[in-house]
């Protein structure tokens, strides 16, 4: 493998895929012509891509949740009740975590299981198990775009699967489907075969079918600051440029603080759009909102808020679509009432704001300068160590620090970066690790931090981190000293 | 202290903010902590703690899979001559918004000797941990 940001030759691609239909029985169903036949008759409301764009040039939030179930029938009534009762604009087929880490015989025991028990026994939908007929299946017992959401390093079947089932969408990158979600797949190997992912999405463009891709913006979900989690967004939307997909949705998970959470968001689109300018990639952008991803209140009244001020923040972000949380997160998966309930609270929120706007005032523009300066350090750094190539600058960028996630799995990842939240709940830097800023950024996140501890009475610490973690989940943002 | 406990989190679970936190809390608390991370499987819980002399094995599940995965391992456990190694569980266990006095009797049965909650404090645990141990209350310093 000598990995580069370049686009898959057809020899290579269909030399690879060769071998990627074989991984589980259910590949050999994949035919790429009838695939390209059966999606240009998919209708247009059906169409991730036409629908985001559609919303994004209307200024509509668009509401999505997450959801699957083991079994084909039982996932076909769930996301029927979403769309219906919860009234969601988007639908997920959350994919279960065996398949993430392509284990498909253990599937298959946790189908079995779920038939002997009439319940799930899994987290999502099996997906590469149950093939491309029962994708369509779904699809064509649903009235929304149906997208994969999920956390696999290695997605190639299951892109094969899924697009050949009629589903416009796939979420997940190189980077951000690995270093969160695995613990010794490497870059090299992840970046690798998302480009196979992303060029099939620009195979079927170059056939005339839209395909929309997503790289998964909010990472570990965990005092991401957005500098971080906006350079990642930004390389991963390049690289499958790169490959040929003409439809991409950035992604960025709520810190909390309204200021830094539009300014996150703004700062993203216009960063995107001149570095995607730059280097010439036609591309239509949207962006999605991830509503809070940290740890929960058990209160349902107390989740609803947190749900409900996500909203918000998605909203006056002017973020194109919003991903919901339910009043069940803090005990894990949620009953299709409660995530149907997690929708209606969001798209109360969506239709409240829909004619307001905040105007950019200096606190905000200062935010949103401050963190396209982080951001764009970051990125200048990764394609001056990869020599120009960003795929080896990745690679590099992520051996030396100069990326860095927090609190992530993988032993890839540094791990010397550490964040923290000022007087105000916004995100900071405690510790950069070797992530390049220059000093009167490190000063000013420094000085922001010291301000928190002299308000508490304690020093700046790594004590003050686990209070931040547990925060949300104890009803506050900051986690204060008791 | 010189007890050394594994810690991981198990199955196709990537779960990994609690497991570090665990770590640092539990260190802290004069444990010698063996953190296996994430996606471990019961084979890696097992070989670990027979290297170091583990007292306990503690086993986190975020993702609801926890009822596949954690099936067999007392038995795996015994096979392998750890018959008395304390055995913990705790995360969201199972799929779905389940009452837990029924989700701990299910993993009481499965051999386990303490099922925790989600949103258990580490406090809690460590707690439990040094009364099962028969670590003296004068030496907590939680």
């Amino acid at each position: 493998m000598n990995l580069k940001n370049k686009r898959l030759s057809d020899d290579l691609f269909y030399k690879i895929r060769e071998d990627v239909l074989t991984h589980w029985s259910t590949g050999k169903d994949v035919d790429f012509r009838e695939a390209v036949d059966y999606m240009s008759r998919v209708p247009e409301e059906k169409n991730f891509s036409i629908q985001l764009k559609k919303a994004k040039d209307n200024g509509i939030t668009l509401v999505q949740p997450r959801a699957g179930v083991a079994l084909v029938d039982e996932h076909i009534e769930l996301l029927n009740y979403l769309q219906d009762e919860g009234g969601a604009d988007l639908l997920p087929s959350t994919i279960d975590s065996y398949t993430r880490q392509n284990r498909y015989n253990e599937c298959q025991t946790g189908i079995d299981e779920s038939i002997k028990e009439n319940r799930s026994l899994l987290n999502g939908f099996p997906v590469v198990n149950h093939g491309v007929h029962n994708c369509r299946k779904v699809l064509e017992n649903v009235n929304r775009p149906v997208q994969a959401r999920h956390g696999t390093p290695d997605a190639r079947l299951l892109s094969e699967i899924i697009h050949a089932g009629g589903w416009t969408s796939n979420e997940g990158g190189g980077i951000s489907y690995n270093i969160p979600y695995a613990k010794s797949v490497s870059l090299e190997k992840t970046i690798y075969d998302w480009q196979y992912c992303d060029r099939l999405a620009g195979i079927y463009e170059e056939n005339g079918i839209k395909i929309n891709r997503e790289p998964f913006g909010p990472l570990t979900g965990t005092l991401v600051p957005p500098s971080i989690s906006n350079a990642v967004a930004i390389i991963e939307g390049l690289l499958a440029a790169e490959q040929g997909v003409k439809n991409l949705t950035l992604g960025y998970g709520q810190c909390g603080s309204l200021i830094q959470d539009i300014a996150a968001i703004k700062a993203l689109t216009q960063q995107a759009e001149s570095y995607f300018e730059e280097y010439g990639y036609d591309v239509e952008l949207s962006t999605v909102f991830h509503q809070w991803m940290g740890g929960f209140p058990e209160d349902e009244s107390k989740a609803f808020s947190v749900i409900s001020w996500g909203s918000v923040a998605a909203s006056f972000a002017g973020a194109t679509k919003v991903i919901v949380k339910t009043p069940h997160e803090a005990l894990g998966i949620p009953t299709k009432e409660a995530n149907a309930q997690g929708i209606k609270a969001t798209k109360q929120i969506i239709n409240l704001t829909k004619y307001q706007s905040i105007p950019i005032f200096s606190e905000l523009d200062q935010e949103i300068e401050m963190i396209k300066r982080e951001t764009k350090c970051i990125i200048d750094k990764v394609f001056e160590v990869g020599m120009g190539d960003l795929a080896q600058g990745v690679v590099k960028a992520f051996e030396t620090g100069i990326m860095d996630i927090p609190f992530a799995p993988s032993k890839f990842n540094q791990g010397k970066v550490l964040p923290e939240r000022d007087n105000f709940g916004a995100v900071r830097y405690l510790d950069f690790g070797n992530i390049p800023a220059d000093k009167d950024v490190k000063d000013y996140h420094k000085k922001l931090l010291e301000e928190r501890g002299a308000y508490e009475k304690r020093n700046v610490s790594f004590d003050m981190v686990i209070d931040d973690i547990f925060a949300v989940s104890k009803g506050i943002l900051i986690g204060r000293p008791e | 202290m010189g007890k050394s406990i594994v810690l991981g989190v198990i199955g196709a679970d990537c779960h990994a903010v609690g497991n570090k936190i665990l770590d640092h809390a539990f260190s802290k608390a004069g444990f010698d902590v063996v953190n296996i991370g994430v996606l471990s499987s019961q084979e890696d819980f097992i070989n670990a703690a027979i290297e170091t002399d583990a007292k306990a094995i503690l086993v986190s599940s975020l993702y609801g899979h926890g009822e596949i995965d954690c099936k067999g391992l007392k038995e795996k456990c015994i096979e392998a001559g750890l018959e008395d190694v304390i055995l913990y569980v705790g995360g969201n266990l199972v799929v779905g918004k389940q009452d837990f006095d029924i989700v701990e009797k299910r993993f009481k049965d499965m051999g386990f000797d303490r099922v925790y909650a989600p949103g258990t404090s580490p406090a809690e645990s460590i707690a439990n941990l040094k009364k099962d141990l028969g670590i003296g209350i004068d030496t907590m310093a939680v």
